[in-house]
């Protein structure tokens, strides 16, 4: 991507980090307490993605949708202008705890076009490493807790339902309580696991350079991430509880165990027994 | 010292006998005082409720407990003998005790974890404190049976379940929102077990109450009684997205509520529960709204359904709080042996200190002064003895403490070692 164009995108970028901030305070406290900074920020943030999209297309003289960072970037986009005329037409607030962190996440990929020199020393290399892991294996318990407390709903609920108190019933908590739990810690698991794409993405780029973004692996840890925010969104947005919620917290369980499985190469380990 | 508990409970005596063995609050200090005045009672209690009439005292070994309070029940309430003889039941020493720790537990109540007992137990207790009827061992022994039912509270869920209809909704309202601080009942139709839900619910928490009548005066006056607020018939409906709490117990012979208007108003509640209460009869909603997600509907036959199932799960749990009274009453009954030969223990003791000590005072005067080196070896030598002659002794106190010989062994050894009464 050209130089300038990077740059005005790393601005967006930054401004559009304010909604990823309102969204994880939206997740993590409940209440919207960001939003009209948020939202200015935001269209804001939309004028440098334009002026970066402009850019790019006049130094290449060309529709910028041609390499990957180019289509993310204007896919981005598009779901900015079409989030900001829902937001101006219906109002709707509770959608951008669902856009805002994605618009984040794509154009932030979308910056990571250009291969920049290297690592300053190996020690800021590592450590960067190790805090996206931490990131990654705290995000995962996070989500395991939600996932055994959703698990530990259904019965309960079942029990309600059917009207017939057994063992269950008196041993196992409140649904009020479980449905609290599985909002605090799915709340949390997607806060750590975002700055932990975040963490992730950004050492891949330095890493490995060019071509980090089409590594199958890379797609796969974008794709639950993907899921987890949609999860998190019909959470916060439709009240999804119960079954389906249930279910998909194990889908995002499931995707978590795959991801990590691919990163740690355990494949090649479970295919050579 | 001997313990006597006897009286009427409902499990001996018909209501026929155990009123007539009744004592009210205002008698019964004079009685308390009449029996604490006959000859060898040492301490008496008075537990007079609707389900029992109890009397508990202490006297001295030579009198007989049993005949005391027999002639105190039938002289002061002027009935035969014959009359209270058959439904009397007595428990002596060990099996007072572990009568008296089932009564605080509220194991041998009607329904059994029933929490009234104990507090009339302590209002029984703080009568005869007042007019000095206990002021010794019986007060300790009270005070440890306080200590015991709450362990039992504590330790088993004998208390826990909802026994009574509008407590079961109250019970299930919780396991269903968790707490009930900020949850708002609606009231559709003002019948009398519905107010009592809703003023269960009230206290457990709920913030608001609506009420809804098709007789909107009727709604009104309800309303005041929860500081709640009156709705019109015509329009509860369109209120029920923010309600979390539904009671309905209208005499409309037809269903007011519907599956289709429910799935309109969880949707409009974005899937938050709501708990659906119908204790109308014809009922006044239609059931398969229960099969709505997040949605809980219970009608008169579910709430007995669980009431039931609670009063199942109170046994099991009086199981192990009969388990745990019985270690509670072991472990009395030890403490109770210890303290029985803990003055001839400390007698013997302080025997053999005054003769060694009398003892070195005359080798001192002989052979002395000492050195501080033979001081401290005849320290040692002496105490050696003592202990070794005391050890036998002091054992066999211990071992026979509580047994039919104990009392035996006890003077044997006084005798022995001229201990003073």
């Amino acid at each position: 991507m050209a130089e300038m164009s990077v740059i005005w995108l790393r601005v967006a970028a930054a401004l559009y980090s304010l909604g990823l901030l309102h969204a994880i305070l939206t997740l993590v406290r409940r209440r919207e307490q960001l939003f009209r900074v948020a939202m200015g920020a935001f269209v804001l943030g939309s004028v440098f993605h334009f002026v970066s999209i402009i850019e790019e297309g006049l130094v290449n003289n060309r529709c910028p949708i041609t390499n990957i960072y180019e289509t993310l970037s204007m896919c981005a986009f598009l779901i900015v202008v079409v989030y900001m005329f829902v937001q101006w037409r219906y109002k709707m607030n509770s959608l951008s705890v669902f856009i805002f962190p994605l618009v984040f996440v794509m154009v932030l990929v979308s910056t990571l076009g250009n291969p920049v020199s290297a690592w300053p020393s190996r020690v800021v290399r590592d450590a960067w490493l190790t805090v996206h892991i931490v990131l990654v294996l705290l995000g995962i318990a996070a989500l395991l807790f939600a996932t055994v407390a959703s698990v530990i709903y259904l019965f309960q609920e079942r029990e309600l339902k059917t009207k017939k108190p057994r063992a269950f019933y008196y041993r196992l908590p409140a649904l009020g309580t479980l449905d609290d739990l599985i909002s605090k810690s799915m709340a949390i698991g997607f806060v750590l696991m975002t700055l932990a794409v975040v963490a992730g993405s950004t050492w891949a780029f330095i890493e490995l350079r060019t071509g980090w973004i089409s590594q199958p692996k890379i797609a796969i840890s974008f794709f639950t991430w993907g899921i987890y925010l949609a999860l998190v969104f019909l959470r916060t947005t439709a009240g999804w509880r119960g079954r389906k919620a249930a279910i998909m917290t194990v889908t995002v369980l499931g995707f978590s165990a795959l991801t990590w499985v691919v990163h740690a190469r355990l494949g090649n380990l479970l295919l050579k027994q | 010292m001997k313990l006597l508990i006897t009286g009427v409970s409902h499990k001996t005596a018909p209501v026929a006998v155990r009123e007539l063995l009744a004592f009210r609050d205002d008698t019964l200090p004079a009685a308390l005082a009449d029996l604490k005045a006959r000859e060898g009672v040492a301490e008496a209690v008075i537990l007079s409720t609707c389900n029992r009439v109890e009397i508990t005292v202490t006297t001295d070994d030579a009198s007989d407990p049993e005949a005391i309070v027999v002639s105190f029940l039938t002289e002061r309430k002027l009935l035969r003998r014959e009359a209270i003889e058959p439904h009397l039941y007595r428990h002596q020493g060990r099996e007072a005790i572990h009568h008296l720790f089932r009564v605080a537990s509220s194991l041998d109540s009607m329904v059994v974890g029933e929490p009234q007992i104990l507090g009339q137990l302590k209002s029984a207790y703080a009568a005869a404190k007042n007019c000095g009827a206990v002021c010794g061992w019986l007060d300790g022994l009270l005070t440890r049976a306080f200590s015991v039912a709450k362990r039992v509270r504590s330790d088993t869920g004998i208390g826990q379940m909802a026994v009574s209809i509008s407590f079961a909704a109250v019970e299930l309202s919780r396991k269903i929102f968790g707490s009930l601080a900020n949850r708002t009942v609606m009231i559709v139709g003002a019948g009398k077990m519905s107010e009592l839900a809703a003023r269960h619910l009230r206290s457990s928490g709920a913030s608001h109450v609506f009420v809804t009548n098709r007789t909107h005066e009727r709604a009104v006056e309800m309303a005041k009684l929860f500081q709640g607020t009156p709705v019109e018939y015509a329009r509860f409906v369109s209120l029920l997205p923010e309600v979390d709490i539904v009671i309905t117990s209208s005499g409309a012979p037809h269903y007011i509520l519907h599956k289709d208007e429910m799935q309109r108003v969880i949707a409009a509640r974005r899937n938050k529960p709501m708990f659906l209460i119908d204790i109308a009869v014809p009922r006044n909603i239609e059931p398969s709204v229960n099969q709505i997600d997040n949605v809980f509907l219970y009608d008169i036959d579910d709430l007995q359904e669980v009431v039931n199932a609670n009063l199942r799960e109170r046994m099991k749990e009086a199981q192990h709080a009969e388990a745990l009274v019985v270690e509670e009453v072991d472990r009395m009954m030890a403490r109770l042996k210890v303290a029985e030969v803990t003055p001839t223990i400390v007698g013997l003791q302080e025997q053999l200190e005054q003769i060694r000590a009398a003892e070195i005072e005359k080798v001192r005067r002989r052979f002395g002064p000492f050195s501080p080196e033979q001081e401290q070896a005849i320290e040692i030598l002496t105490r050696g003895i003592i202990n070794k002659i005391a050890h036998g002794p002091i054992s066999e106190l211990r071992n026979h403490a509580g047994q039919p010989e104990g009392a035996h062994v006890v003077a044997a050894i006084r005798k022995a070692f001229h201990l003073q009464e």
